[in-house]
């Protein structure tokens, strides 16, 4: 390709993936993203060190942050094809202009990574460089501001980088059979050798460049990056057919157990999508990570030990949100509309199959968290009844707020922060009673339990006002 | 016996008129082609005699009942293939067709065996245990042919039926049209495509800005006048550029 037209594919490509985020996030707002993105980053970084994080721990989760990042930003354009056509529909990019333009597939792929990191260094990276460093400024470093930012800039883009190429090399050995993931093992195990080795892995990688600017760390650095994209593009092919994946027939059996098409389908999608059953625990394993961090930081802060089964039950029960929201990934009402279902028979359907997914996942931690941290009984019932009336209860608000489509939260400021506050409201007393009071009395348990029933009466509610308000809407669409 | 009632119907998107003031009768029996080009509005009467839009004002009727009140009672007696639509990516044909099945509660004998039936017509066979999102377009929109005709409905509501299929599983879609047809039930398909319209339809509509300008049997058209002239008579100027020269040169 001329010098001329790979320029002209990549300013193009640039142009497409400006558009692609224009249109998620609603045109002009996108414009916004980046001090958006500085402002959270920066909040959330303030937060942690005025809470009592060291910055160097700031500065690692960072840098791990962005390596999940470019991990998952190499998958998008080759795996997610599937995620992309569920929030835009049909979606073909650039990148596959081989099938039917006079172009290379290897240098497209070339010019698609050079054009994600140029565009997330700048759009995302650099204000989250900018955002973090001025929120632990004067925490120690012998850098002044702009060059600390400029060095974090750097090796976080360097780690993006990484990301995408270990992503990219990793599909193209998976591509490749027995051999290639044997290949691909190869790696993993090494680093897990040398981790327990205690080789510290980690000073080779751009964060151990962000710590030490040595020429070594420099050059595996540079070295690693190479090999990543040398390997991917020896062994990745975008044009490769993907095998046609054949199962057995289940949705009748489990139509017969459920008892709902609609949930039987909703169920079924989760099962057969990207990564089953497992994505929708790991959403909650997330959470679960996030709550035992939060209850020992709240134990040293108050010096009073948090309720276990307060604390988790009322945190745990927010994995209704995740759970809602794989549950609603692979559809939209209009695909049920060319048969004989209501829209509130939809929303029935996806009802029922909340209620049989999300208090159970949700409660798939909650028994862990009571065995490793122990608690009195009354406590760990009570907790459960927050567990289910919370998860209830957010499934309601954001059926009401967004019907089929909680993305949308993601999207509309407005109705986030709407959501934002219902759930703050209710939630802030009872985790202030559940992290600072203890032991909790008998008459305060029986009214947090009682105020986890009124939270699932209200969420059902909502449900049910929710079916008018939707059958109407899709109506006069 | 009238199958379609249309009357006086009209439905605007905010300053955009989809619809005019559309009035139309459909018999039993009549396989009825609404023809125009892209935003005459066809798809819009479609979803709306299927209830899946309510019309601003005027009435309609689907075997004498009102899409807009009892939308699933429609889409109960009624089979519909959207233009749009393809079968669920995470499920099977032979799963879409048990939950068409479930949907419209016909027994599972009957799933089973429909499900051969039309696995056989349309060569789907081999690829009934296939996720959805691994098939072909083609593939994939003759499981949605299967799945609009697969409770044997009186009436037909079909957007496109013949796009993305090969000639071969197009003829064989055509007769079976046909045939269903001649059993007495009444099949609506849209289409902008004048050479189908012509060949399937005993009536073709021909919409345009919301307006039905043309109401036509072919089989009667004088033999030196085509559908293709009625619709290009009866369509704009500035959208019939027919006589414009497009050529290589």
């Amino acid at each position: 390709m001329s010098d001329a037209r790979a320029r002209r594919v990549f300013v193009e490509m640039l142009r497409e993936e400006w558009r692609l985020h224009s249109r998620l996030f609603r045109g002009s707002h996108f414009s916004l993203f980046p001090v958006f993105i500085c402002l959270l980053i920066g909040g959330a970084a303030k937060l942690l060190v005025v809470t009592g994080t060291e910055p160097e721990t700031v500065f690692a989760g960072l840098h791990a942050l962005v390596f999940v990042f470019g991990l998952h930003t190499g998958s998008i354009g080759f795996v997610g094809q599937d995620a992309l056509r569920n929030l835009l529909g049909d979606v073909t990019l650039l990148v596959f202009s081989a099938r039917t333009l006079p172009l290379s597939q290897n240098t497209l792929l070339g010019l698609f990574v050079i054009k994600d990191s140029v565009y997330y260094a700048v759009l995302f990276l650099l204000p989250m460089s900018l955002g973090t460093v001025l929120a632990v400024r004067g925490v120690g470093g012998p850098f002044s501001v702009a060059e600390t930012v400029l060095l974090l800039w750097t090796t976080l883009a360097l780690l993006f980088v990484l990301g995408m190429g270990t992503t990219i090399a990793a599909l193209g050995l998976a591509g490749r059979g027995v051999p290639g993931l044997a290949l691909l093992a190869v790696p993993l195990v090494a680093v897990g050798a040398a981790l327990a080795s205690s080789i510290d892995v980690v000073s080779y990688t751009p964060y151990g460049l962000f710590l030490a600017q040595t020429p070594l760390r420099a050059g595996t650095t540079v070295v690693s990056i190479f090999a990543v994209f040398l390997l991917g593009a020896v062994t990745f092919d975008a044009t490769a057919p993907r095998p046609a994946r054949t199962v057995k027939p289940t949705f009748r059996r489990w139509w017969r157990r459920i008892g709902d098409p609609v949930a039987t389908k909703s169920l079924l999608d989760i099962h057969r999508s990207a990564g089953g059953f497992g994505k929708v625990l790991f959403s909650a394993a997330v959470l679960f990570g996030v709550t035992a961090a939060l209850v020992d930081f709240a134990g040293q802060l108050t010096g009073v030990p948090p309720s276990t089964g307060i604390s988790f039950g009322a945190i745990l029960g927010l994995s209704g949100f995740t759970t809602y929201n794989w549950l609603t990934q692979s559809d939209d009402v209009d695909l049920y509309l060319s048969h004989p279902l209501s829209v509130r028979a939809v929303f029935a359907g996806k009802f029922r199959a909340f209620l049989l997914l999300g208090p159970l996942v949700g409660l798939a931690f909650y028994g862990p968290a009571l065995a490793w941290r122990g608690g009195p009984v009354a406590e760990a019932f009570v907790g459960a009844v927050l567990l289910v009336g919370v998860a209830c209860y957010i499934f309601g608000t954001t059926v009401y707020l967004t019907g089929l489509s909680p993305n949308e939260f993601l999207f509309d400021t407005p109705l986030f922060a709407v959501f934002g506050a219902a759930m703050v409201l209710p939630l802030v007393p009872v985790l202030t009673a559940g992290f600072a009071i203890s032991p909790l009395s008998g008459p305060l348990l029986t009214a947090l339990g009682g105020f986890g029933g009124v939270l699932g009466v209200v969420g059902v509610g909502l449900y049910r006002r929710s079916l008018l308000k939707w059958s109407e809407r899709y109506q006069q669409v | 016996m009238t199958a379609i009632e249309i009357e006086s119907l009209r439905k605007s998107y905010g300053d955009v008129t989809a619809i005019a003031d559309l009035s139309l009768s459909i018999d039993d029996g009549e396989f009825f082609g609404l023809l125009g080009p892209n935003g005459a509005g066809k798809t819009t009467t479609m979803e709306i005699l299927t209830g899946q839009l309510s019309p601003d004002s005027g009435q309609a009727a689907v075997l004498g009942v009102d899409p807009a009140t009892q939308p699933t009672v429609v889409r109960e007696r009624a089979g519909i293939l959207p233009e749009k639509e393809s079968p669920p990516s995470f499920m099977t044909p032979r799963e879409y067709f048990d939950f068409v099945g479930a949907i419209r509660e016909m027994p599972e004998e009957t799933v089973t065996e429909r499900t051969g039936v039309w696995a056989e017509r349309l060569g789907l066979t081999a690829k009934l245990d296939t996720l959805s999102s691994d098939l072909s377009r083609g593939q994939q929109q003759k499981v949605m042919i299967a799945g609009a005709f697969f409770h044997e409905p009186d009436v037909v509501f079909i957007d496109e039926p013949l796009a993305n299929l090969d000639p071969i599983v197009q003829e064989r879609v055509k007769r079976f049209l046909r045939s269903y047809r001649d059993a007495g039930n009444t099949i609506v398909v849209t289409t902008h495509d004048v050479d189908v319209a012509a060949e399937l339809c005993s009536r073709v509509g021909i919409m345009y800005e919301g307006d039905l300008v043309a109401d036509v049997r072919p089989a009667e058209l004088d033999t030196d006048v085509t559908l293709l002239d009625v619709f290009l008579d009866n369509v704009d100027a500035t959208v019939n550029q027919i006589d414009e020269p497009l050529t290589h040169e």
